[in-house]
């Protein structure tokens, strides 16, 4: 990169700035960031209506309800995550941009992350706790939150640059992102569900760290290069 | 012979040759597959003898493997096409990705239905959340995801690219979830035909799923050649050779 007169203090400033320019523009439409939340919270008051108000069985099922509401009110965040940068033309931009396209991407993917995972995984214990979740395994789904939604935030990316070049994404979206989101299902809630039976729960939570380590350094690549896919037209 | 091997597949890249080479060879697949599942059927339906444990029950293997076989194996060739499709950007390599998609997608619904017709006398229910079956259904919905890409782009070829790369992506997924899933939960036996060592299973029941299982190898090459060459002259509109084909030129 050094020929093209690109260093070390160029990127770590463009960096910031995609990551500034994200992180204001999601404080600006400060309601946008709420849609989320509200929606977690909708979709989890209506679990105890349709199976009952019985401690036991909300108790039993409360993790898995958690973690697919999160899931869920990811997905419905994650279509808006390139559109308004594709609209405005700024996303061909910075494809054109001399600094490497996927820190740039990793940034955007960031910005995403603290404006629609985070509330979600602050919201989360609130919900756990309408549905009876015991006090000790909420540190256990936290941890599960914090290690499983990066790791759905940077799929999705993936996913969401290949429809880039589409008009309507939203169905279709769910369907690719379902296979790939399988296993860190199963790992974040077999970890909730253990805690909760008084297993030891670091062996699923050590593997979704491991898969969030791989995949903070593959999936901004493979973003980059859907993108560069999406928008050849 | 080193240097016209090469040439010749080059060729073979090239849509008309491509055109003409399977539509002569097409007849032939499909005639060896009809013949290969006749007597595959008559095998494993008439002469093979029944399962001491499952009756005749188990007879539906017949069908179960061979096509949970195709729809891991298509999957495969999907995937190496795509990977020569965005590496080289050859449009026929591109076509064959995308025209296997429907039909690995068709083996694995097979391979779903019969399994669920098999585990309702043998399991007791029509469908369990057992490792192979959900990873079965994952690999469904893989195939799903990229049909859906690619006829959600209004240009064909961008459409064909990143449907590619989400084949690509596909198959780094599958062992994870395969592995994700037996770690979850897993009731399904285990696999009884291997190619290193003896396999667990009677010759006179083996013989028939081999061959059942070479005429569905033969059925999707048949049937990939049929896809391929309605796709590549849908393509190819408005080029000379097809023209040629349309006012009847060209045999």
């Amino acid at each position: 990169m050094e020929g093209c007169g690109v260093n070390q203090a160029s990127v770590s400033r463009a960096c910031a700035a995609v990551l500034r320019r994200d992180l204001t523009l999601a404080w600006r439409r400060r309601g946008d960031i709420a849609m989320p939340v509200l929606y977690a919270l909708i979709v989890a008051t209506l679990f105890p209506f349709a199976l009952g108000p019985e401690d036991a069985l909300l108790q039993r099922i409360a993790g898995g309800v958690v973690l697919v509401t999160v899931l869920l009110a990811m997905l419905l965040a994650l279509d808006a995550m390139f559109r308004s940068d594709i609209e405005d033309g700024s996303l061909e931009q910075l494809v054109l941009a001399p600094q490497p396209l996927a820190l740039m991407l990793a940034m955007k993917i960031l910005a995403h992350w603290l404006t629609t995972a985070l509330p979600l995984i602050l919201i989360s214990p609130l919900l756990a706790g309408m549905l009876h979740l015991p006090l000790p395994v909420m540190g256990v789904l936290m941890l599960a939150l914090l290690l499983a939604t990066p790791m759905l935030s940077l799929l999705g990316a993936v996913l969401v640059a290949l429809t880039a070049g589409t008009r309507r994404s939203g169905m279709l979206l769910a369907l690719m992102l379902l296979p790939l989101c399988v296993p860190v299902v199963i790992f974040a809630a077999g970890a909730v569900a253990a805690a909760q039976q008084g297993l030891p729960w670091v062996a699923p939570i050590a593997w979704l760290g491991a898969a969030l380590a791989l995949a903070l350094v593959l999936a901004p690549l493979a973003c980059a290069a859907a993108l560069r896919i999406a928008l050849d037209a | 012979m080193s240097k016209w091997i090469p040439l010749w597949l080059h060729k073979l890249g090239s849509p008309p040759t491509f055109y003409r080479f399977a539509g002569t060879l097409r007849p032939w697949f499909l005639a060896l597959a009809l013949i290969a599942g006749a007597m595959a059927l008559y095998g494993g339906l008439v002469l093979a003898p029944a399962d001491y444990q499952q009756g005749d029950a188990y007879r539906i293997i017949f069908i179960h493997v061979p096509s949970a076989w195709m729809g891991l194996f298509i999957y495969g060739v999907m995937a190496v096409a795509s990977f020569i499709a965005l590496v080289w950007r050859i449009k026929l390599a591109e076509t064959v990705a995308m025209e296997s998609a429907p039909i690995g997608a068709a083996f694995t619904f097979i391979t779903l239905v019969t399994g669920s017709l098999w585990g309702k006398p043998m399991w007791g229910t029509w469908w369990t959340w057992d490792a192979r079956l959900t990873s079965e259904l994952v690999l469904l919905f893989l195939y799903l995801g990229v049909i859906g890409l690619y006829h959600a782009f209004e240009d064909r070829r961008q459409g064909a690219r990143a449907a590619a790369f989400l084949a690509i992506i596909g198959i780094i997924n599958v062992p994870i979830v395969h592995f994700s899933v037996n770690w979850w939960n897993t009731l399904h036996q285990g696999s009884t035909v291997r190619i290193l060592g003896p396999s667990k299973i009677s010759t006179d029941m083996l013989w028939p799923l081999l061959t059942m299982m070479v005429a569905t190898k033969l059925y999707y090459v048949a049937s990939l050649f049929g896809r391929v060459r309605a796709d590549l002259l849908e393509l190819e509109g408005g080029k000379e050779w097809v023209r040629r084909i349309a006012t009847g030129d060209d045999a």
